[in-house]
């Protein structure tokens, strides 16, 4: 422990304005942060919108198989005769609906789980070693086993996605706990009198956020690949109901003769997948500069 | 480890060497923020000559390293030297191309930075680092090597051999600033340029290295440009000082005319609002500035000292002061008003306000009894427990109520480990701690709400200690609602605890970035009132402000004292302070007390050798002072974790048996804390020895 | 370092044997009957349960278990459920090609890791740092099969350079084994690569603003040797730790890697024996891959210690 010195002021520091919604809607303001946002938003409008914009649903299969792309048909049809590009959105739609109840549930599952060790320190330590061995198998096969145990199809997914995420939130919770259980405000808190829940709630869970919404935004995106990657190996959502990376695993058998059937699902994933990873970048930048 | 008297210094005479080594003229650095233009450095002019030692004084926002970077050139951006010349030895080093700048760094002038801790690379052994400097301005590396190995002897550190394929991390704090100082002698330069080489370090530790330095300019003929904020380092070491504030020089003279006479209202006021580990002060108020030094990015019009300066007048708002000299030529002064001829008052301290202390209570509100903690025992292995490492081993002490224990003691020494026991965030191994009627520790609800009813911490770092996403009020509000104050009366009373730390209503709804380092510990100390505690414990709660605020904080402290009759556990290192407001005092090293008693009888007659080493090691604002005997203690604090047998200071002790081969008893015998003809106890074989030498009147 | 070694065993052990337990209780939690799924649509229930009492499924949990693990340690991995033949021979057909993706893809990603990174963190131009860490970016954001499916649309298709399915084994024939090893290889590190840039880059950005970097610069040392020996050496540590965890995740991409390059490797085998629900196959093959997962941990902290001086083992 050296002797502490009268702080001088390096360079001078910005003056944030007000609280955490404040550094958040800042964030957004910066040009990653506006760009992930649009897209998202313009992903989840086509999504929500489908069936208005899209009414027939994505089953109709038409006499005109693997046929290239056309007026009717921007993105032409697959091998069922199915119009591709509503099937797209469609699958996106999916996607999304899975993404976004899973993840945010795993988040908050993952950080009760690896805060858990304030309250109980050896529950804690149980906890960690629990996820360290969650992060040690090999993420598909535990997907492919969870997806065999429930069965295949949306719920099944649901959870892969949940349980996989699981270790990254818990090991960022706890690291986060363990440095800030150190902080003198939180010690003050303590020797004034606060019981440890009111202290973990309003000391300890507001200065761990950050790092977990960047974490979570970073997940989103590899739950995509999730999805997808169970979906190549048929172990995804039911047919017919579409799911951008089904759709993928049966257009890489065209992708020579109908490369639109891949070009399609794998642009819309491309850019899901460039969303969130902007937006987790803005978010990052908003933590870091204090 | 020596006792040595040093000689008093003969300064460098004009007449007979009037080149000057570094010609600094108008210089003006500037950063450029969103939130608009900060003038950092502001128009400084100054010069250095060979051989002589410079030192450049200033509180935070100063502009004094920023100074120090623009000589070099590394001012990080987005900052920028706008204006000025830097002339070192005829050459304008403003106007050179970034390649002749680098074969000028380190070969003529070298940097010392302030933590050595950051300093050093901590993957590159510290021979290579030494050696680097050579290699880059084109020394073979064999050559670089033996120079190395001869500059770290040079600077003192043992077993150079072996050390030089050392990592810094290695090393102590202190044997680290010596490695950074042989880095920055590599190339034998002209000129050093320290920034605050010893802020970081312990007060011993911080003799040895001005010791250094000293030796090193008598021997190598170097002049040296030292920051730093301590005015006692700067009549120790200095030939020339500049004082900085707001980004301006704003007095500049050799030193003893300027501590003994000075004509800045900022310098004189200064001196005079430090607390003097020479002076007998407790019982009356430090005089103290009002206001805090001005944040670069909004200063003052004019003259940036006026909104806290009690000669202030109208002109001093408007018009910048120009610098210019007083009776004694070598002497400049900015002030429009001693200009003019006036004298500045002397600073007297604010009326004590009107409760005057009350006696002491006759039971104790602390009371601990052969107290062990132990800090190894967090780190738990899967499968066993590690040695046991005690960071306090079996102290007692005793505090009531309306009086102060002050506890000093350097880094490492436990007392915030021993701190923090009493409040509870440290499980004691072994020992009592009673606070009122109550055990710490034991795990009943009951003694759990007493002892928070009756000992609250102010903690060290304002800056940690308020959590940042909340606002004062809510901070105080939490306090409050601990204590069990109904909601409606918490805003009033979070009001009426801001008013009587000198802050104000409109605080309450701001965030702690909002606030200076001085406030944000009044707020601190507001929060621990909140609580109506009958002792607070105070861990070096002034020690990371600067030194105008520092009596501020500690004049508070003491009418919050007086007003409720509070019981002070005092921890510091700065021994000054502590001897101000102190009734006892408790000197602590390696875990346990090396000697206890009034304030008074250690100041003035320290029986113990490390009390007296701390006291003569301290640095006195005071030229006079520069002659008087040194003891500076060789070596670094043992591990804890493997204290020495015997007695634990022996091996640094001036006394013990490095120097008396045939006081065994040191090693073989742990000297009990026994009486001393003095009054206090102390642990120690041969008491007293050192006492007239350390002794400070 | 023995030490070392030594004192890690026990939480090695329990690990490996916590999967194990694992693996083995997992597959038999999926609903189905193996035996029947064997015997055929058309088997009678005695043929089912004889085929039952063959494969062993009939005895008790623990027995089961135990037989397992002791055939282990003596080289007897089992019998695979849906090839009939021994799992030990299917695992020894599809070891090469795996193996030799993986390590192929672990070398690009080192390259390509901190390569990127180091252009990342020390671009002075903004425009050049840009346009790196868009690159960067894309890459995050494009998931190894995608990228597989682009460069096969790229240089298999569009400019026929490189052949995009099938194999040949470097070990029979380098030239060509090596171009059909080529475009997988890059597919499974380039999305992985692009995160360890990203960490060496913040990493270098972070480190330039420490005190030593100012140190160096007082003493005059020129910009490369600021950026190599002062910066890029304290960065090191960070992506070493990124790249052990992500040799994980190569082994995971590999399965759908080789699904796309049509290659005969282990993920196939993972693939299809979790979809027929094969014991023994997924037994062996989970515990394997945590078995390279913790090997891959342990030699990630010898490497950073062998960086760091401040890191001491254990």
């Amino acid at each position: 422990m050296t002797k502490p010195v009268p702080a001088p002021p390096r360079a001078p520091r910005r003056r944030p304005r007000g609280g955490a919604w404040a550094r958040y809607a800042r964030a957004l303001r910066t040009p990653r942060g506006i760009t992930a946002t649009v897209l998202l938003l313009v992903l989840v409008a086509l999504a929500l919108l489908a069936p208005v914009l899209w009414p027939g649903g994505y089953d109709e299969q038409t006499r005109d198989a693997l046929a290239p792309p056309s007026a009717e048909h921007w993105l032409g049809t697959d091998e069922f005769g199915r119009d591709i590009l509503t099937r797209t959105i469609y699958g996106l739609r999916t996607d999304l609906s899975l993404i976004l109840t899973a993840v945010p549930v795993s988040l908050v599952i993952g950080t009760l789980l690896g805060l858990s060790g304030y309250l109980s320190s050896w529950f804690g330590s149980l906890m960690q070693r629990v996820l360290d061995i969650i992060l040690g198998f090999p993420g598909l096969i535990l997907g492919i086993i969870i997806v065999l145990v429930i069965g295949p199809g949306w719920t099944a997914l649901f959870f892969a996605i949940v349980i996989a995420g699981l270790p990254g939130f818990g090991r960022l919770a706890r690291g986060g706990l363990l440095s800030e259980q150190q902080r003198e405000y939180v010690l003050a808190a303590r020797t004034l009198g606060v019981n440890k829940s009111t202290v973990m709630v309003r000391h300890i869970l507001p200065n761990v956020v950050d790092p977990l919404l960047v974490q979570a935004s970073i997940y989103m995106v590899v739950a995509i690949f999730i999805e997808a990657g169970l979906s190549i190996v048929g172990l995804g959502i039911n047919p017919p109901k579409p799911s951008l990376g089904a759709m993928l695993n049966v257009g890489a058998r065209y992708v020579e003769t109908l490369p639109s059937y891949v070009l399609g699902p794998g642009a819309v994933l491309l850019l899901l997948a460039l969303a969130f990873t902007l937006l987790s970048d803005a978010l990052n930048q908003a933590a870091t500069r204090r | 480890m020596t006792i040595h008297s040093q000689e008093a210094y003969q300064p460098v005479p004009d007449s007979e060497d009037s080149s000057v080594l570094l010609d600094v003229r108008g210089l003006r650095t500037q950063f450029d923020t969103a939130d608009g233009v900060v003038r950092a450095v502001n128009d400084v002019t100054f010069a250095v000559r060979p051989g002589q030692i410079l030192g450049i004084v200033g509180e935070s926002g100063s502009g004094k390293s920023v100074t120090a970077r623009s000589i070099l050139r590394m001012v990080r951006p987005p900052g920028r030297t706008t204006a000025g010349e830097v002339v070192y030895r005829g050459q304008d080093l403003l106007a050179l191309s970034e390649k002749e700048m680098r074969e000028l760094r380190g070969r003529e002038i070298a940097m010392v930075f302030q933590d050595p801790q950051s300093a050093l690379n901590p993957v590159m052994t510290v021979g290579d680092q030494i050696a680097e400097a050579l290699i880059v301005h084109g020394v073979n590396k064999n050559k670089a090597r033996e120079r190395a190995r001869e500059l770290l002897g040079q600077v003192g550190i043992p077993d150079v051999d072996r050390r030089l394929d050392d990592y810094p991390h290695q090393f102590s704090g202190g044997m680290r600033q010596r490695v950074v100082i042989a880095v920055a002698l590599a190339s034998s330069p002209s000129l050093l340029i320290a920034d605050e080489p010893t802020t970081a370090l312990d007060v011993t530790i911080q003799a040895q290295i001005l010791g250094l330095l000293g030796k090193l300019r008598d021997e190598l003929g170097i002049a040296v440009i030292m920051i730093t904020h301590d005015m006692g380092v700067v009549a120790e070491m200095c030939d020339e000082v500049v004082v900085m504030y707001g980004g301006r020089v704003m007095e500049h003279g050799p030193v003893e005319v300027i501590f003994e006479h000075p004509e800045l209202p900022y310098t004189a006021d200064l001196l005079a609002a430090m607390p003097r580990i020479d002076e007998h002060s407790a019982g009356r108020r430090l005089p103290s500035i009002p206001g805090a030094p001005p944040d670069p990015a909004h200063l003052p019009t004019g003259c940036p000292f006026h909104p806290r300066c009690r000669l202030s007048e109208s002109i001093c708002e408007q018009e910048v002061p120009a610098l210019l000299p007083r009776s004694d030529p070598r002497h400049l002064a900015a002030c429009h008003v001693t200009q003019r001829g006036v004298e500045i008052p002397p600073l007297v301290p604010a009326a004590a306000s009107a409760g005057a202390r009350r006696g002491r209570d006759s039971a104790p509100l602390l009371e601990i009894t052969d107290l062990r903690v132990d800090v190894a025992a967090d780190r738990r292995g899967l499968l066993r427990r590690p040695e046991p490492i005690y960071a306090v081993d079996r102290v007692s002490l005793t505090v009531s109520s309306g009086e102060t224990l002050g506890l000093v003691g350097e880094s490492g020494c436990g007392k915030s480990t021993l701190a923090r026991a009493i409040v509870g965030i440290n499980h004691p191994a072994s020992g009592t701690i009673r606070v009122g009627d109550h055990l710490v520790g034991s795990k009943e609800q009951a003694g759990a709400k007493a002892l928070r009813e009756t000992v609250q911490y102010v903690f060290q770092d304002p800056y940690a200690s308020l959590n940042p996403r909340r606002t004062i009020r809510q901070s105080l509000e939490e306090a409050l609602a601990v204590r069990g104050v109904p909601a409606a009366e918490r805003a009033t009373e979070a009001v009426a605890l801001l008013e009587r730390v000198g802050l104000h209503e409109r605080h309450l709804d701001r965030y702690p970035y909002a606030f200076s380092g001085g406030q944000r510990q009044r707020v601190g100390i507001a929060r621990a009132l909140a609580a109506r505690p009958k002792l607070l414990v105070c861990d070096e709660p002034v020690s990371a402000l600067d030194v105008s605020i520092q009596a501020q904080i500690i004049n508070l402290l003491e009418s919050l004292r007086d007003e409720f009759n509070l019981g002070y556990l005092f921890i510091a290192h700065d021994l000054s302070v502590v001897r101000h407001l102190s009734d006892r005092v408790a000197v602590m090293y390696l875990g346990a007390f090396v000697e206890y008693g009034d304030a008074e009888a250690v100041y003035n007659s320290p029986q113990h050798p490390y009390t007296a080493a701390l006291l003569a090691s301290s640095p006195i604002p005071d030229t006079a002072e520069r002659t008087r005997e040194r003891i500076v203690l060789g070596g670094d604090l043992p591990s804890p974790k493997n204290p020495p047998s015997g007695c634990r200071f022996r091996t640094r002790c001036p006394i013990g048996p490095l120097a008396h081969p045939e006081r065994t008893i040191c090693i073989e015998q742990p000297p009990p804390l026994a009486p001393t003809s003095t009054g206090q106890v102390a642990a120690c074989h041969f008491a007293g020895e050192l006492a007239r030498v350390g002794a400070v009147v | 370092m023995i030490r070392y070694l030594i004192r890690r065993l026990p939480s090695i052990v329990l690990v490996l044997v916590a999967t194990s337990v694992i693996a083995f209780l997992l597959p038999r939690l999926v609903p189905g009957d193996p035996a029947a799924a064997v015997a055929g649509p058309d088997a009678s229930p005695q043929t089912i349960a004889a085929i039952r009492t063959q494969l062993g499924l009939d005895k008790p949990l623990i027995n089961q278990y135990f037989h397992w693990i002791g055939g282990v340690f003596t080289g007897d991995l089992g019998q695979s459920l849906q090839f009939q033949r021994p799992v030990s021979e299917l695992i020894g057909d599809r070891l090469g090609s795996t193996v030799q993706l993986a390590l192929l893809a672990a070398i690009f990603l080192v390259i390509f890791g901190i390569g990127l990174g180091i252009l990342a963190g020390s671009a002075r131009s903004r425009w050049a740092r840009t346009l790196v860490e868009g690159t960067n970016t894309g890459f995050l954001a494009a998931p190894p099969f995608l990228v597989g499916l682009l460069l096969i649309l790229l240089f298999g298709v569009a400019i026929r350079i490189l052949p995009t399915s099938g194999e040949v084994s470097v070990l029979d024939n380098p030239n060509f084994g090596f171009q059909y090893l080529l475009l997988p290889a890059l597919a499974l590190a380039l999305p992985m690569s692009a995160g360890v840039a990203r960490l060496v880059q913040t990493s270098m950005q972070a480190i330039r603003q420490e005190d030593f970097v100012d140190l160096a610069v007082a003493k005059g040392v020129p910009p490369w040797r600021i950026n190599i020996r002062h910066i890029l050496r304290n960065s090191l540590g960070p992506a070493v730790v990124a790249i052990g965890i992500r040799f994980g995740d190569l082994l995971a991409g590999a399965v759908v890697i080789e699904a796309i390059f049509a290659r005969n490797g282990l993920g196939q085998l993972a693939v299809s024996g979790a979809q027929s629900n094969d014991y023994p196959v997924m037994q062996v093959l989970v515990v394997g891959a945590v078995f390279i997962a913790v090997v891959a941990q342990l030699l990630t902290e010898i490497t950073l210690s062998a960086l760091d001086p401040r890191v001491r083992l254990g």
